[in-house]
């Protein structure tokens, strides 16, 4: 019998993901990730409620369950990275780095010298032989997060929701009496948790007040607490008082300034050409040609000219997008193949 | 409804008892008064309040005027060990609320054996020229374990008379939490020898939130929470009528079916473990056999993990304990049952069984038969 390992967080995605496996024949066991979290003053380890949920579905369908712990490495690749792309001024995605790093590295790794022949995850996406393919649920559909992943990693691994929409699965793991059937939806960057991103950030570097520059007329409109905290196209936090809302269009990170504007249509907010480093291609590079890419998670997808140029590609986009920041991930499909994509320079 | 639940963690808290409930509704409605106003509505409140801690008083062998009622066991706790201080010694078999507060101070934690007892003699051996307060619970909350404290206050007097003859004023006393207790054994102040005692009526019946500390006349306490100055200063805030309403009718019923019921919970415990011990030959029983509450039962299937078996048993409608709460949810094995030094493989596999109202023949004999079932399927799943 094959025998696959599924991460499982505690959620209804990945608890259904193993109940589908278990019936599909497989011999299934469960692994709940540990992975980093921040210890907060007067809060219980906020995982162990996921890991009891995560277990107690692996009890309900009669599958063995492990505890990988991955707090180290989860700390190095995800964490320290994600800070230090904030303090360089830029917008990291650490999902996007925790897939590559841990998922599809450390678990697949540490899974496969357990004795697992496949893992398997909740993701909404399509793995057919190594190539990565959009989830059915295009609503859904989480390859954005998945590009920096190998197609190697991808022969070992299974993604049975990549049919399904979010309801279907919902009423598959009620119809199932899963235990986690009614379960929230997670929301954010897991480590980070409920505190948000910005009070995490300020425990990691310091506050450092500068000036909110209005970039037409140059006047100062008032003061931040450290431009490592704003991100281009970011409107809300400005605390700039009444009026037209403001729109950070950049910031300076050696002067520690941060500049908006009122002007939808400033030229910084609109791009139509983007440079991209440490490109990764699931498998073999594409050609220099049309395809269509996504800037965000969930972002519309749009056309655009791939060339390269050394190491580098370059994005010519027929739509201009709006607010794409440094740090943040460009991912290239053609049709419903996610083919990589890279970091926006 | 509540009678067909197989409900074997009555350590973590009791449901509230009919009667209980019943005396206590009027002071959430008709009798709402404060008892610090003057009217003489309110002066009945007061009245009623007053005879309330009396009758908790009457039941444990004191005064109600040496009562100081509390929000629950562990702010009683921290009163009694916040306002003697000094060098503080306990055992490592404590609650946490009593090593969470020793640890604030100059503190030595002496060993319980490896049935879950902890000797006078450790006790004596760990007093110091300069050691105020002594605490030791009267029965363990996971093992049921009942300690030697009438034992354990001679040490305590010798070394007060000690002190007396070389005009040493640094006074000691004993604390004792007797909430895991209170339903089953003589909780009689002068009988058990103590100078402090912590009671908790979510323990026996009565509401959650509630409780007290006891403290004999030459004992000064010292506010923790101040204000209008009720309860002699020591406690301020408007008094909890309902509940300690409800304390006092939950202690009387517990004082009159105290016997009784320890029979009666101590046959059903029993036959449960006959039953689950000739089933499963590697069976390990913790703590003392000799000196355990009748509701207790500590049980250990080594190899198997014990959460499993919990959410496994849960299914099927039976709720049981693996170590304390508390432990569970921090993924860490109980520091009880590493102070008994319990191998691990065997104190992975533990259930904590406590028996109570909800006990029943049927219910027992019901839960003991899906407990078998369980364990069974585990060791298949492990064996195949």
């Amino acid at each position: 019998m094959t025998k696959v390992y599924v991460g499982m967080s505690g959620g209804v995605d990945s608890s259904l993901t193993a109940a589908l496996l278990k019936e599909q024949g497989y011999d299934v066991t469960g692994v709940y990730m540990k992975n980093w979290t921040k210890d907060l003053p007067g809060m219980k380890c906020p995982w162990a409620d996921d890991l009891a949920d995560a277990k107690r579905v692996a009890v309900q369908l009669g599958i063995d369950f492990k505890v990988f712990d991955f707090e180290n490495e989860y700390k190095h690749k995800v964490v320290d990275y994600m800070i230090d792309e904030y303090k360089a001024g830029r917008t990291p995605n650490p999902d996007i780095m925790c897939n590559q790093e841990v998922k599809f590295k450390i678990f697949l790794e540490t899974a496969l010298e357990d004795g697992a022949d496949l893992i398997a995850t909740g993701h909404y996406a399509r793995a057919e032989d190594g190539v990565l393919k959009m989830a059915t649920d295009t609503n859904k559909d989480q390859t954005y997060f998945l590009y920096r992943v190998t197609g190697a990693a991808l022969k070992k691994t299974l993604f049975p929701l990549g049919e399904y929409t979010k309801p279907t699965v919902r009423d598959m793991a009620k119809a199932r009496g899963l235990f986690t059937a009614g379960k929230k939806d997670s929301q954010g960057i897991c480590f980070v948790g409920k505190v948000g991103i910005r009070e995490f950030l300020s425990q990691y570097v310091e506050q450092v007040p500068g000036e909110i520059i209005d970039k037409k007329s140059g006047k100062t409109l008032g003061h931040h607490d450290g431009a490592i905290f704003y991100t281009l196209g970011q409107r809300h936090g400005l605390d700039l008082g009444g009026g037209l809302p403001y729109y950070v269009v950049g910031k300076d990170m050696g002067k520690n300034e941060v500049y908006v504007t009122t002007d939808l249509n400033d030229e910084t907010l609109w791009k139509d050409t983007v440079q991209l480093k440490a490109v990764h291609w699931i498998n073999d590079a594409p050609a220099a040609g049309v395809y269509t890419i996504r800037i965000r998670h969930r972002a519309t997808l749009t056309n655009a000219d791939l060339s390269f140029d050394e190491s580098r590609a370059k994005l010519t986009i027929h739509d201009q997008q709006r607010a794409i920041a440094s740090g943040q991930s460009v991912v290239i499909y053609r049709d419903d193949v996610c083919l990589g994509g890279g970091i926006v320079l | 409804m509540i009678n067909e639940l197989l409900y074997l963690d009555h350590a973590a808290a009791t449901p509230l008892d009919a009667r209980v409930l019943k005396v206590m509704q009027p002071y959430y409605t008709d009798q709402f008064f404060n008892p610090s106003s003057p009217y003489v509505l309110a002066l009945t409140v007061r009245h009623d309040y007053e005879a309330a801690k009396q009758t908790i008083a009457q039941t444990i062998g004191a005064k109600g005027d040496e009562l100081v009622m509390t929000a629950g066991a562990t702010e009683s706790i921290n009163l009694a060990f916040n306002s003697i201080g000094g060098h503080v010694v306990t055992a490592n078999i404590e609650h946490h609320a009593v090593l969470a507060a020793a640890k604030r101070y100059d503190h030595t934690i002496i060993s319980s054996d490896e049935k879950g007892i902890v000797s006078a003699d450790a006790v004596r051996l760990a007093i110091r020229a300069d050691t105020r307060l002594v605490s030791i619970a009267l029965a363990n909350n996971e093992l049921g374990t009942i300690q030697p404290l009438r034992d354990i206050a001679t040490v305590i007097h010798d070394e007060r008379e000690k002190r007396r003859q070389v005009g040493d004023t640094t006074p000691i006393y004993l604390h004792s939490d007797a909430s895991q207790g209170a339903g089953q054994l003589d909780i009689h102040v002068s009988r058990l020898g103590v100078d402090l005692l912590t009671l908790n009526a979510g323990k026996v019946y009565g509401p959650k939130q509630v409780g007290l500390l006891w403290a004999s006349s030459h004992v000064v306490l010292n506010a923790q929470i101040v204000g209008g100055g009720q309860e002699r200063g020591l406690r301020s805030g408007t008094e909890n009528v309902a509940g300690v309403v409800g304390f006092a009718k939950a202690m009387e019923l517990a004082d009159v079916h105290r016997k009784y019921e320890s029979e009666r919970l101590r046959t059903l415990r029993d036959e449960l473990q006959q039953k689950l011990t000739t089933t499963f030959e590697d069976a390990v029983v913790s703590g003392s056999q000799k000196r355990r509450l009748p509701s207790h039962l500590h049980i250990s299937f080594p190899g198997l993990d014990a959460e499993r078996l919990i959410f496994a048993l849960e299914m099927r409608g039976v709720m049981v304990a693996t170590g304390s709460a508390c432990a569970a949810n921090k993924g860490t094995r109980s520091h009880v049952l590493t102070a008994i030094n319990l191998p691990p493989e065997v104190a992975d596999g533990s259930l904590r069984l406590t028996l109570g109202h909800l006990s029943t023949e049927e219910t027992i004999a019901k839960a003991g038969a899906i407990i078998i079932e369980e364990i069974v399927r585990e060791r298949e799943r492990l064996t195949k």
